[in-house]
């Protein structure tokens, strides 16, 4: 038998068919943080989509799947690809070997160069740099169904979400040991953004105010100053420029609503950071309680719901 | 296109051209690189400038629409393989996008060569350089433009896969070896291969052997697998297939790249081809859009045009379903211009400075038929060429200072196109400003067409005196109020072309009947005819 390169597929699965369940052909994983267990999660749904048979192609916000992390040069989970996945990142970050099926070069910029479409060809780890812009990354994600892939993964980050604006992804949220100080805190932060990211669609009986572009903390103090009782409707939930504890204070005061929700399926929890560790099962129980959304630990292969 | 060489910046905004460097703009980055390099011919040249001219003007007609769309659209998706060509003649190994690129690069010569073949004064760019080296890269093209450093490229590129395949499936089937009897030991169904958390509750003895503890904590042990000697051992032979794999592929990456070294400096001046073939298309593109002709480049500094256009507010209004006057107009000395306000005078002055600006980059001119000398400068002065609001001079004093400026920097091959000189001054002091300026600008022999409202400026200059026909009858007020009606009420009723005028007669301005007509209130409107009866 062979090894299942560092991911849990059990896990891996339990993510993939609640997006797929939700009609997403696309999967957008967000960290609340760094080093909370985001391409983990991510590899745990390629691996999963390996092993159903859907051809794949990945992208990220950002760079991933390097050895060692650039910033602090601690070591990072690599990405493990499979033959047929398909990659869109920065030419620069190609490997020597094994060579992959280079498909297109396109325009899209980034640090590492620009963006290419290549086709894995031998069983490998590969990093991804993906483009820097919301509008790259959905361009890419574009390209993957034409080069035919069946779904698309993207491995976001917390100040990329606007990567989901006019998308119609399933979003899995990544928390972790390594973002907060306590679990509290860890619980509150993952509890903002999925509330952010979650506010429901709008109900047009009802009175409403549309506000053109992004919910700004003075628009929103000024709104719940003027206790308006209206539904506050910003186009998508990436509009909402207030994030964290603020968020969840405007939350409770104004009727937020969106014209175009998204899909929040689930939330991966990695109890271990590297300098704290949370006790796994609570945890996860304390994130599902939060977020009303089922939780998965990619570490101890535990969920909660 | 350096039009900054005959042209300042507030003379390139008054004639609009931006838009002129858009619609003459190529397509792909090959000739972005020539058409930023495109500078205007001398006037010793302009037989080159002519016969430039000639050449585009004959293959609008040689081209249709949907052959310049296909070249186009080759053109556009064709990625810049010049930095692989340059790395390569630097002795580089080329990466596999380099190699994807000098593929594409090939292909689309070829595919331009086929769409063009056998269109008359284009010749075919591919040699043999480019062959050769598509033949060389053809054996990695997958599906229509993927590359692959296929096993086709090399036997012992094939045999390194097949080796590093076997090391890696006795890696698989020895670490899972180790992987199983783990997950028997913990009676787990799923096991990581890396990092994994294994509850201290669940187990209550020790860990079993090929267990690595990473961190403890009181509730469970991070974990990771340790290999047998087996495994570690199918691991270092796999690790060997793996460079061994590595270095025939960069092997062959060597060979490709040595085969682009050889004929770097044929595909470099390919890419220079394929760059001037994309301006000549986008040239005649335009040529086409604009129905332009062939001037005739004469030795001296004059414009003499029927049947001209400034393009822009041509294409402006056939957006709007209306029709364009094109004008006729002669200009070798210096020439006033008169007519009613909207009646097209700054238009007319745009038409002469476009005409001549496309004349000196060689390119064909929007006319019927047109004969234009090589200006070294063209330069706009008045309305529209002012940048600059506000500031500590007023807006006369700004005219002044650019007059200045530009009577210093005038020669006999300057063209001055005057919009409106002096109009904020009183009209007897203007007027009479006007009148020496038309004096200093023959002393310098200055090609310069000069509108104004001022009466009075040709006859008393001797200067050819063209005036905008201007109204037909009497103007009516658009029923609806609204400014778009206006305007088409205005169209409708305006003559817009011009004609020399043999007496000195003042031409009927119509001011008051078109502030009528664009909304100004009756009552003013009333009292400014009684105050002019």
């Amino acid at each position: 038998m062979r090894a299942t390169n560092g991911v849990n597929m059990r896990v891996g699965m339990a993510l993939l068919d609640r997006a797929r369940a939700s009609g997403a052909r696309s999967i957008v994983v967000i960290g609340t943080g760094k080093n909370v267990g985001k391409t983990v999660a991510v590899r745990a749904i390629a691996q999963a989509a390996h092993a159903r048979g859907l051809r794949l192609g990945l992208t990220s916000t950002g760079r991933d799947g390097e050895g060692v992390d650039i910033v602090d040069a601690m070591p990072k989970p690599r990405l493990f690809l499979r033959a047929g996945d398909v990659l869109a990142t920065a030419r620069g970050s190609l490997p020597d070997a094994p060579a992959t099926e280079v498909l297109d070069v396109s325009k899209l910029a980034t640090a590492a160069g620009s963006v290419a479409f290549v086709r894995v060809r031998a069983d490998a780890c590969y990093e991804i740099v993906g483009p820097p812009t919301a509008a790259g990354v959905r361009s890419c994600i574009d390209r993957f169904f034409d080069f035919g892939c069946e779904l698309a993964i993207v491995d976001g980050a917390v100040d990329r979400v606007a990567v989901l604006a006019g998308g119609d992804d399933a979003v899995v949220v990544a928390t972790g040991a390594a973002d907060a100080s306590t679990l509290d805190e860890a619980v509150a932060d993952v509890q903002a953004l999925v509330r952010r990211l979650s506010v429901p669609a709008y109900d047009a009986r009802e009175p409403f105010v549309r506000i053109d572009g992004a919910l700004t903390p003075t628009l929103a103090r000024a709104l719940a100053q003027a206790r308006d009782q209206r539904q506050i409707v910003v186009m998508d939930p990436t509009q909402i420029a207030i994030t964290g504890h603020t968020f969840l204070g405007v939350n409770e005061r104004l009727r937020l609503r969106c014209e175009r929700p998204l899909r929040v399926v689930a939330v991966t929890a990695a109890s271990i950071g590297r300098e704290r560790y949370f006790e796994p099962h609570a945890f996860a129980r304390a994130v599902a309680e939060a977020t009303g959304l089922p939780v998965y630990d990619v570490y101890a292969a535990s969920a909660a719901a | 296109m350096k039009f900054e060489r005959i042209v300042d910046a507030a003379t390139a905004a008054a004639l609009r051209l931006d838009w002129f460097r858009d619609h003459l703009a190529p397509v792909s980055v090959y000739g972005e690189r020539v058409f930023a390099a495109i500078e205007p011919f001398a006037p010793q040249a302009r037989l080159a400038a002519q016969a430039s001219a000639h050449r585009i003007a004959a293959l609008a007609s040689a081209f249709d629409d949907a052959l310049i769309d296909a070249v186009r659209d080759v053109l556009r998706t064709t990625p810049d393989a010049l930095a692989a060509i340059a790395r390569a003649s630097m002795g580089d190994h080329l990466s596999d996008v380099h190699l994807l690129e000098l593929m594409r690069f090939a292909d689309a010569v070829a595919r331009i060569d086929a769409i063009c073949a056998g269109v008359a004064g284009i010749e075919p760019m591919a040699g043999d350089a480019l062959r050769e080296v598509a033949r060389a890269l053809e054996r990695g093209r997958t599906g229509t433009s993927g590359f692959y450093l296929a096993d086709d490229f090399d036997d012992g590129l094939a045999r390194a896969r097949v080796a590093l395949a076997g090391a890696q499936a006795e890696y698989d089937a020895a670490s899972g070896r180790c992987v199983a009897e783990i997950m028997g030991a913990l009676h787990r169904d799923d096991l990581p291969e890396d990092e994994f958390i294994v509850m201290r509750a669940d187990v209550p003895g020790a860990l079993p052997q090929g267990v690595r503890v990473v961190r403890e904590t009181p509730t469970y042990w991070l974990c990771a697998i340790e290999l047998d000697d087996a495994a570690r051992a199918a691991l270092e032979r796999r690790d060997a297939a793996t460079a061994a794999h590595a270095n025939a592929e960069e092997r062959v990456r060597a060979q490709l790249s040595a085969q682009v070294r050889e004929h770097a400096d044929a595909l470099e001046a390919l890419a220079s081809a394929l760059g001037e073939r994309d301006v000549l298309v986008a040239q005649v593109r335009f040529a086409r859009l604009q129905r332009c002709c062939a001037p005739e480049v004469v030795a001296d500094t004059s414009i003499d045009a029927e049947g001209a256009r400034f393009s822009p507010l041509e294409a402006a209004l056939a957006r709007e379903g209306r029709a364009y006057t094109p004008i006729a107009l002669r200009l070798d000395d210096v020439a006033v211009l008169t007519g009613p306000n909207m009646g097209g005078k700054s238009v007319c002055l745009q038409t002469c400075g476009a005409l001549a600006v496309l004349a000196s980059f060689g390119l064909p001119v929007p006319a019927q038929r047109a004969r234009v000398g090589i200006f070294e400068s063209i330069a706009w002065l008045g309305v529209g060429g002012d940048g600059e609001v506000g500031g500590l001079l007023s807006s006369f004093a700004r005219e002044v200072v650019r007059l200045r400026d530009l009577l210093d920097r005038s020669s006999e091959r300057s063209l001055l196109l005057v919009d409106e000189f002096a109009r904020t001054t009183t009209p007897y002091e203007g007027k009479a400003l006007l009148i020496g300026l038309i004096e200093r600008l023959r002393e310098r022999r200055v090609r310069a067409l000069i509108a104004t409202h001022l009466d009075g400026i040709a006859r008393a200059s001797g200067a050819v005196h063209y005036a905008v026909r201007g109204l037909r009858g009497v103007l009516q007020k658009a029923p609806s109020g609204n400014l778009a009606d206006a305007l088409a009420t205005l169209a409708a009723s305006m003559d817009y072309s011009v004609q020399v005028v043999g007496s000195e007669e003042i031409p009927h301005t119509d001011a008051i009947a078109l502030a009528s007509l664009l909304g100004l209130d009756d009552r003013l409107i009333d009292a400014a005819r009684n105050a002019l009866t």
